[in-house]
């Protein structure tokens, strides 16, 4: 199946496939590709957004367009195929108290217990598919199906940084303050951002993640 | 460098030392950045001499700058009324020599959100109040003054990647609305309300990449125009997406003010 180009004004495009595996794919080819009229490539769930020079599309297109592999490798197996180990660490650690206030909501949709919820989550091994939202927020994968449930239908005003939560297909790490509509199972301390590090972000694509009950 | 070239006496209300921003980090969730209203800074920077993108000051009033070094400064964005204390009178869009000793007052914006304050030389770090400005840039400073563009012109947008999620009537409702801006408005975006605009679709929308100027519908159907400083991936569909060339035109109505959106072409 091939990408819907759906336009987004004069200065980008946003192509909209079936699968976050087809998203990286396209995503990478871009990379690669690297045309001259390029200046923004932003993987998400199931689109690739891409901000141009305003120039001709034609090019642009014809690539967001090109099919993909008839077996489409999983999140991890592609970044173990397209990508180095991110400086040597294999997975990262996240220790986290879970105190969350949506767990006792969580288990009613899911119909688990509340420890089961915290199992299937601490028991998971994520990888980092891509980051967006806001400066060191990572959308990971390996959610386990039974605790995928919708966001909240009106969201927070304030989600304190450090918040361990879930929407969907994805888990996350709220880096910083922020409004939220996902679903919080608990908090860490481990800082997702740190201007002082050379790469600032702790979860960058690719990043295997565990989290662990403290 | 200038060290200490300047001190800021009072921030006032929003304001920050702000560049033209950067491109290409938004994968990994870091947006432009930058001054909101681009166009301003670059103008005021030109007065100046300095290159185009460097750092000055963005604000929306009550700021009050101490030169400890003589400054060449502009001030462009939001007309405002400037006062100046033992040196000569700044107005706007044109560049004005302050000696050392002088006191700039920003205080009131008139009929926009931001002013913007360009120094000679560009301000290259800022640590609490404690301003250091570059070296002289050595390019001519302007010789005329400019005149400040209308800020009440009509917003032109095009249709957006989720259109089709929002009711029929919902295209023309954007467009034959006149928006009112909240006061919630900030750098991230800036908040309307009227209509509503009524979705068709209320299933989840996956996450997906903003641009700078998505009109983005949450569920309340009262829209926000993203920013220099919006999320890079957001939740809600994107009903329309305003041209670039008007972008500045948004990120300039103050609280209260309107906003008539037209389609483009």
């Amino acid at each position: 199946m091939t990408a819907r180009i759906l336009p987004y004004g004069p200065r980008a495009l946003l192509a909209e496939y079936q699968s976050i595996e087809e998203v990286m794919i396209a995503a990478a080819r871009l990379r690669r590709i690297a045309l001259p009229a390029v200046q923004e490539i932003v993987p998400a769930a199931r689109t690739v957004l891409v901000m141009h020079d305003g120039s001709d599309t034609s090019a642009l297109r014809a690539l967001l367009s090109e099919e993909p592999p008839a077996e489409l490798p999983t999140v991890l197996q592609f970044y173990q195929d397209h990508a180095d180990r991110i400086d040597g660490v294999d997975e990262i650690h996240i220790p986290v108290r879970y105190d969350g206030v949506d767990l006792g909501e969580i288990s009613e949709i899911t119909g688990v217990s509340v420890d089961t919820v915290i199992d299937l989550h601490a028991g998971a091994v994520y990888t980092v598919a891509f980051c967006g939202f806001v400066p060191g927020f990572a959308y990971l994968v390996g959610l386990p199906r039974q605790l995928q449930v919708p966001r909240r239908s009106s969201p927070r005003e304030r989600v304190e940084a450090g918040s361990v939560a879930i929407a969907g297909e994805w888990a996350s790490v709220y880096p910083s303050v922020s409004p939220g509509g996902w679903r919080l199972l608990g908090h860490t301390d481990v800082a997702m951002w740190d201007d002082a590090r050379e790469i600032p972000a702790l979860l960058v694509p690719g990043r295997r993640v565990r989290f662990e009950p403290e | 460098m200038i060290p200490g070239g300047l001190q800021v006496v009072s921030w006032g209300v929003a304001t920050s030392v702000r560049d033209a921003g950067r491109s290409g980090l938004a994968h990994l969730g870091v947006s432009r950045g930058g001054a909101v209203d681009v166009a301003s800074l670059e103008l005021g920077n030109r007065l100046v001499g300095n290159g185009a993108s460097w750092a000055g000051f963005e604000t929306s009033g009550g700021f009050t700058l101490r030169c400890h070094t003589p400054a060449m400064v502009a001030v462009t964005g939001s007309p405002v009324d400037v006062f100046v204390d033992g040196g000569p009178p700044v107005g706007w869009g044109a560049p004005v020599v302050l000696p050392a000793g002088a006191l700039l007052r920003v205080a009131r914006v008139r009929g926009g959100a931001r002013s913007y304050v360009c120094v000679r030389g560009g301000v290259v770090s800022s640590d609490g109040e404690v301003v250091d400005l570059g070296d002289d840039p050595l390019e001519p400073a302007a010789l005329h003054p400019v005149a400040p563009r209308p800020l009440d012109g009509a917003v032109r947008v095009w249709p957006g990647p989720r259109l089709d999620w929002f009711d029929d009537g919902a295209w023309d409702a954007l467009l034959t609305t006149r928006w009112e801006v909240l006061a919630a408005s900030n750098r991230v975006g800036v908040r309307l309300a009227g209509g509503p605009l009524r979705r068709e679709r209320h299933d989840e929308l996956p996450s997906e990449g903003l641009v700078e100027g998505a009109i983005q519908v949450p569920p309340d159907g009262q829209p926000i125009v993203m920013l220099a400083d919006h999320p890079t991936t957001g939740g809600y569909p994107v009903i329309a997406v305003v041209d670039p060339a008007d972008l500045w035109l948004v990120a300039q109505r103050p609280p209260g003010a309107t906003i008539d959106f037209t389609r483009s072409r």
